[in-house]
């Protein structure tokens, strides 16, 4: 019974990253440009279909394909940022819509393109690594490991360089920041690309573990959402914290309550964090 | 007579003479689904755009009203109306405990979204594994018609043009009291919570007390509007319950101008027509959809009605 235990919650903890990488793009993106962007889960779905796109119907070596995904999604980033969100900084409400509005295009697009019939990707990496007595497939491992480095070298990239101090200085005062030399264009634009290119990596690491269909990134972008407030908004660590926290308490939920309530568990716990802690778990309380 | 009012009155004296012109079953049709989502429309402006509460328990509360009028007759042995009273009862009674754990925590802005949005998915859950009550997934039909008048003199609301005539009498309601609500004591606290509710606070208005009405309000109205939507379809689903409903709901009002009582109704009917006004597949309508979702958010931020009034004022003046 520990084996099962220990298996769901790495399997948890593994999704759990999947959520946490979107998720530092959600607090990045809500801290630095004061919208949601729910659009992140259709550019997650972009990484996914442009990655399993290359590599499965083009041929190109894996890694490549994702990079090659990434970067076609932060290009497309740009354009949504140039376009439209340029237009709703720090307008929570309409930032929304918009990202609505633009989850209906894409999501419809690839839709018309690729048609709802699920997708799949040989898998990059065959076999398993034991580990405390679960086998694990070796390519969850790998995904697992490479996305919890990107966040970490998110964090180092933004406590050293000087982009990382304007952003902070930016999130503690926009006006401050602004007045000390910060181009807060450059930084919120910055920003935003950024994150959806976090969210593009994510959906090429997912379709190399799941079949994949043009409604992923919906789920995803709100499990996202909610690790990013479970963490608090704008704590880096704390994205990928809150992803493996909701990640896990959904897989030992679903194993001693009704699987199909799995959704819920991270609900109630979203609920209680915020009822108890307001500003998240990681972040400095107010 | 101030010009809105006008204007309303216009528009419903219009739809009450609309059916001697328009004969088709399907026009009829599509426009009862606008006014019922209009109401809904309507309702949510109540919380969202007067009292500044962005609640995504207001799908919550449709697919509450839909299921919990067809529970009342089905297992209470209630009558339509009394079931839409019980299911009226039950949706005020979970927004009251939701509304009290939400704003006696102080939970503003995004967070409140954010806890409503997860309740609202509780209840989803809820109604697609509860097999035994609410067929999961599959969701229920409906047969139950609902009918007007009293024991011997009943008028049967069962084909298309009565059922345009309550969807549009229950329209018209809805911006009576909400009207009735907003210009009233109840409805300045509602304003003042929007705008500093701080300040509000120090004034001695019992913001906890509004807050909590104004919620409690537009989920009943929502409630309604649920379980007239699902018996005039005949069918309720747990999608009824739906985030996307939510945001649906969302864009209705702010493409007709929150703020204003009866702005959100042509925002409702602008929406719910559009998808059959444009003769594409389902990929292109929804492509088509989220493009003018969007133009409509960037280029008229005040919202269709907002936007003509601005106009209209600029050319008087």
């Amino acid at each position: 019974m520990s084996q099962v235990i220990v298996g769901q919650l790495l399997n948890g903890v593994i999704v759990g990253t999947l959520y946490g990488i979107i998720a530092l793009g959600v607090t990045l993106t809500f801290a630095i440009t004061g919208i949601v962007n729910f659009a992140l889960g259709a550019f997650m779905m972009l990484g996914a279909y442009g990655t399993w796109y290359l590599a499965a119907e083009h041929g190109l070596p894996y890694p490549l394909a994702v990079l090659v995904a990434t970067l076609g999604t932060a290009v497309l980033g740009l354009v949504a940022d140039r376009a439209l969100f340029r237009y709703t900084r720090n307008d929570l409400i309409n930032g929304l819509l918009v990202s609505i509005g633009l989850i209906a295009v894409l999501d419809n697009v690839v839709l018309m393109i690729f048609t709802a019939t699920p997708q799949a990707l040989d898998p990059p990496l065959t076999g398993s690594i034991g580990f405390l007595g679960v086998f694990l497939p070796k390519m969850k491992v790998v995904v697992c490991l490479l996305l919890i480095l990107t966040v970490a070298g998110t964090w180092l990239a933004l406590q050293r360089t000087w982009m990382g101090r304007a952003a902070f200085s930016y999130a503690q005062s926009a006006e401050g920041a602004k007045l000390m030399g910060v181009r807060t264009e450059l930084l919120q634009s910055g920003v935003f690309v950024y994150s959806t290119a976090l969210a593009g990596l994510g959906g090429g690491f997912y379709a190399s573990l799941y079949s994949i269909d043009p409604t992923i990134g919906n789920l995803y972008v709100l499990k996202a959402v909610e690790a990013a407030i479970l963490a608090g908004i704008g704590s880096i660590p704390g994205a990928l914290a809150g992803g493996i926290i909701l990640g896990a308490m959904e897989s030992i939920g679903a194993l001693y309550f009704p699987l199909s309530f799995r959704d819920a568990y991270g609900l109630v716990l979203l609920v209680l964090i915020l009822l108890l802690r307001p500003s998240g778990l990681f972040a400095a309380q107010r | 007579m101030t010009r809105p009012r006008l204007l309303t009155v216009a528009a419903i004296a219009v739809a009450v003479m609309l059916p001697l012109v328009v004969k088709s079953d399907l026009t009829l049709t599509i426009l009862v689904f606008s006014f019922l989502l209009a109401m809904l429309a309507v309702s949510f402006n109540l919380i969202f755009g007067f009292t500044g509460q962005l609640s995504m328990f207001h799908a919550a509360a449709y697919g509450i009203g839909a299921y919990a009028t067809h529970i009342g007759m089905r297992d209470l042995g209630l009558a339509f109306w009394p079931a839409v009273g019980f299911a009226m009862a039950l949706v005020t009674v979970l927004s009251a405990i939701i509304g009290t754990i939400c704003f006696r925590f102080r939970l503003k802005a995004f967070y409140f979204a954010v806890v409503t949005l997860a309740f609202a998915e509780m209840a989803r859950l809820v109604a697609a594994n509860w097999h035994g009550v609410t067929n999961g997934t599959l969701g229920l039909t409906l047969t139950a018609k609902p009918s007007i008048g009293w024991p011997g003199h009943a008028i049967a609301i069962d084909n298309t043009l009565a059922w345009y005539y309550l969807s549009l009498t229950a329209l018209a309601m809805t911006i009576v009291v909400c009207s009735r609500c907003v210009h009233s004591w109840m409805g300045r606290c509602f304003v003042a919570i929007r705008l500093n509710d701080a300040l509000g606070d120090a004034l001695g208005i019992d913001i906890f007390r509004y807050k909590l009405l104004s919620f409690c309000i537009a989920n009943a109205i929502a409630a309604i509007a649920g379980a007239l939507y699902a018996h005039f379809l005949g069918y309720v689903d747990p999608s009824f319950l739906s985030v996307d409903q939510s945001l649906a709901i969302v864009a209705m009002v702010l493409l007709g101008g929150k703020g204003r009582v009866a702005a959100p109704v042509v925002g409702a009917i602008f929406l719910t027509l559009l998808p059959h006004l444009i003769h594409f597949n389902a990929e292109v309508r929804a492509i088509i959809y989220g493009s003018i979702l969007i133009l409509v958010i960037l280029l008229l931020p005040k919202g269709i009605v907002g936007t003509a009034a601005e106009w209209s004022r600029r050319r008087h003046a």
